[in-house]
């Protein structure tokens, strides 16, 4: 009849196009991030049984968006070295984690991926291959490889160090070693119409990182933040955070309002000369490449109770995706191997990404000013570590960055400032 | 025979859509809902623990959850009032005599075009840079300065850019209202000795109830659940002033990884919505006229 007819060719209709839009939505999904639909796991699937043999094919996704077109670089290296095709995955970096949360949540994950060791890495050791055979492992430095449970699981990337970055024609670092000196700097460039110091809007460069210094020289600053998180302990009573607020309020008194300033412009005004420092890294050296800086630059410690050490750790560590194939995890830990100990991996990791090295047989002969001054005090072991690394997940973007704006928009007080920064800890560990 | 081939074409259309409908919005619904009882950290690897009604009841201790209710409720109440005022009053300038009226048209639906997050990218260096710079220059300090570093103001700059993409948009469904009345009445209201104001208030008004319930459902609604604007003009600051329901929502699950609980003040947002919006709809439908 008339209606069946028309009834089937409804049905196969609305089938195809429920297939096409099924297929076209999934398209979509991964293409926004440029990345390539197939699933990792198809690469494998025909070599179902040869117990480890490596896969022919990797994807790597990972946080560091300053050294991507070097990475996609040498991961061409690597398939001419090897034959084993690398597909590198762009992130933008600010969604990262989301992002890969939800592609490991979903098996879609990549084979090798990148995580801040900490409290990142602890929240998803469940998706983390045991690295500990690798051939390197033992000559990485002391206490940089990721360990859970007593297993290698993250390989440092380089070593990044953090502190006041300083103009040398404008600071005597020696003359800058504790409350009283760093305040008589803040006016002495003021009043010869320079900006003393500065920090910028962006919620590490705020208080992010500037923060990790106290923290730091608590004696036990893990077991710290365990009891600042139970509110066994409060900011408001540890004499190092006292001191501390002591330099946010000397801050807010002599250097222009950081919720004004971005990244671009802290930079830019430190490479111009309108700053005399800011709080910053070695990481962002690359900013100054597009000025004519003319000065030489420095590093040397935020000086809180005369703290004389910089702030230096491992900021990412690569990891294998543990849920990927035994095949995929082979060629993940290959690819490791190989950018560690082969000479193009070296090459690529010490020129090309600039790193600092992390393991004996490596070393960098040009590196930049800043991370020059990092690895020195790294050699000379005058480093604290990045207790911020252990904050409770998602504190700094959540929590510490609105207390601190209305730190710099109102007359607070540094003691209540420390206050309202105790009880952010105490809600974002709840 | 003939019926039976209308329902045939009714099924092409409708069929594709409850598909996608179904899969798209009623599963991840259905399934979420499932999701608020239990605590867990959205990695599939990692424990989710049954924890009943717990997240439902935290949520009326969360000091920081009522206050970017009380946001947005402020938010909106503003934002709706503001935009259904401008788009009407855009619409009858464009309905009216005016002879660029094409031309404003155009520029004033334009705004809708951009994205709400690109929006507020123009926007926030509108506020910060541009104000600040006619701040300097002619020392209107009070009134030019950073909008966004002081809380009222930073909220004051939320409604004015989402009055300006918004407005635009309302406007169009107003016109078409508008244009919708038949000359005879407006003439024979005329004709009467109707004055401007009366025409409006008593022909025009009544015969466009359908467009106010259309307008103020998407407004209302819209504004309840802004988040593009929120996120890349203000980010929720200064010190949380700005911080909207939807947002409070995506940091507690994609930044504190507290899953559960997030699904929960989402269950609890969306009842909020679904039900204003409903009772307002209702309200508006009633005072409807036939003609």
């Amino acid at each position: 009849m008339k209606f069946k007819k028309i009834f089937t060719i409804l049905l196969a209709t609305t089938l195809v196009m429920s297939a096409a839009l099924t297929g076209c939505g999934k398209k979509e999904e991964t293409g926004k991030d440029g990345t390539n639909p197939t699933p990792t796991k198809a690469a494998s699937d025909n070599q179902e049984g040869n117990g480890t043999k490596a896969a022919d094919k990797i994807v790597i996704f990972q946080s560091k968006v300053e050294i991507t077109d070097q990475l996609e670089a040498c991961a061409k290296a690597y398939t001419e070295e090897t034959g084993v095709e690398v597909e590198v995955w762009g992130t933008t970096g600010d969604d990262y984690l989301q992002q890969l949360k939800i592609k490991l949540g979903n098996n879609q994950g990549p084979t090798v991926f990148s995580l801040a060791p900490g409290a990142e890495s602890q929240e998803l050791k469940a998706y983390l291959a045991d690295l500990s055979d690798l051939s390197f492992v033992n000559n990485i430095a002391a206490n940089m490889a990721n360990e859970i449970d007593g297993k290698v699981v993250g390989i440092p990337y380089t070593m990044e160090g953090f502190g006041l970055v300083y103009n040398k024609d404008l600071i005597n670092a020696s003359k800058v070693t504790n409350y009283d000196s760093f305040v008589k700097m803040l006016q002495d460039q003021k009043a010869a119409g320079v900006n003393g110091f500065s920090l910028s809007q962006e919620s590490y460069f705020l208080i992010g990182h500037i923060l990790n210094t106290p923290f730091a020289l608590q004696a036990d600053p893990v077991d710290y933040i365990n009891k600042l998180v139970a509110g066994e302990v409060k900011l408001q009573d540890t004499p190092e955070f006292v001191e501390f607020a002591k330099f946010m309020e000397a801050i807010r008194e002599y250097t222009n309002n950081p919720l004004e300033v971005t990244y671009d412009k802290e930079t830019g005004d430190f490479a111009t000369g309108k700053s005399a420092s800011i709080h910053q890294g070695n990481w962002s050296y690359g900013m100054f490449k597009d000025y004519d800086v003319t000065f030489d630059m420095g590093m040397m410690p935020l000086p809180v109770t005369g703290n004389d050490k910089l702030a230096v750790s491992v900021p990412t560590c690569w990891y294998v995706n543990s849920q990927a194939s035994p095949e995929e995890i082979q060629a993940g830990k290959d690819f490791i191997n190989w950018l560690y100990t082969s000479e193009t991996g070296e090459k690529y990791m010490m020129e090309e990404f600039g790193f600092i090295p992390v393991v004996s047989n490596m070393e960098n002969p040009n590196m930049d000013p800043l991370s020059q001054a990092v690895s020195e005090y790294a050699a000379a072991s005058k480093t604290i570590s990045w207790p911020m690394n252990e904050w409770p997940a998602g504190i700094v973007d959540v929590y510490l960055k609105p207390v601190t704006e209305e730190f710099f928009t109102t007359n607070m007080s540094g003691t209540d400032f420390l206050v309202k920064l105790t009880d952010a800890f105490v809600q974002a560990g709840q | 025979m003939r019926r039976k081939k209308d329902n045939a074409w009714y099924a092409l259309f409708v069929i594709p859509l409850v598909y996608i409908f179904t899969t798209v919005v009623i599963v991840p619904f259905l399934i979420g809902i499932g999701y608020s009882f239990i605590s867990w950290d959205g990695m599939p690897l990692n424990e989710k623990t049954f924890v009943g009604m717990k997240n439902f009841t935290r949520i009326f201790s969360d000091q920081r959850f009522l206050t970017s209710a009380l946001h947005t409720v402020l938010f909106t109440v503003i934002s709706v009032a503001v935009i259904n005022a401008l788009g009407l009053f855009f619409a009858l300038l464009v309905t009216g005599k005016l002879k660029i009226r094409n031309v404003v048209r155009t520029m004033l639906f334009m705004p809708y075009l951009i994205g709400g997050l690109i929006l507020g990218y123009i926007w926030k260096f509108i506020f910060t840079d541009v104000f600040k710079m006619i701040g300097e220059t002619t020392g209107w300090n009070h009134f030019f300065f950073s909008w966004l570093l002081n809380p009222r103001y930073a909220l004051a700059a939320m409604i004015i850019v989402t009055t300006w993409q918004m407005a635009g948009y309302i406007m169009i469904i107003y016109i078409n209202g508008i244009q919708g009345i038949p000359e005879d009445v407006i003439e024979a209201a005329k004709v009467d000795g109707a004055g401007f104001w009366q025409t409006l208030l008593h022909i025009k008004f009544p015969l466009i109830m359908p467009s106010f319930t259309i307008c103020l459902f998407m407004t209302l609604s819209n504004c309840f659940k802004i988040f593009d604007v929120n996120v890349s003009l203000t980010g929720g600051g200064p010190n949380n002033a700005t911080e909207m329901m939807a947002m409070n929502i995506y940091n507690e699950i994609f930044s504190l990884n507290n899953y559960g609980y997030g699904q929960a003040k989402a269950i609890i947002f969306f009842i909020a919505v679904a039900s204003i919006t409903l009772i307002q709809v209702a309200i508006t439908k009633k005072r409807e006229v036939e003609m």
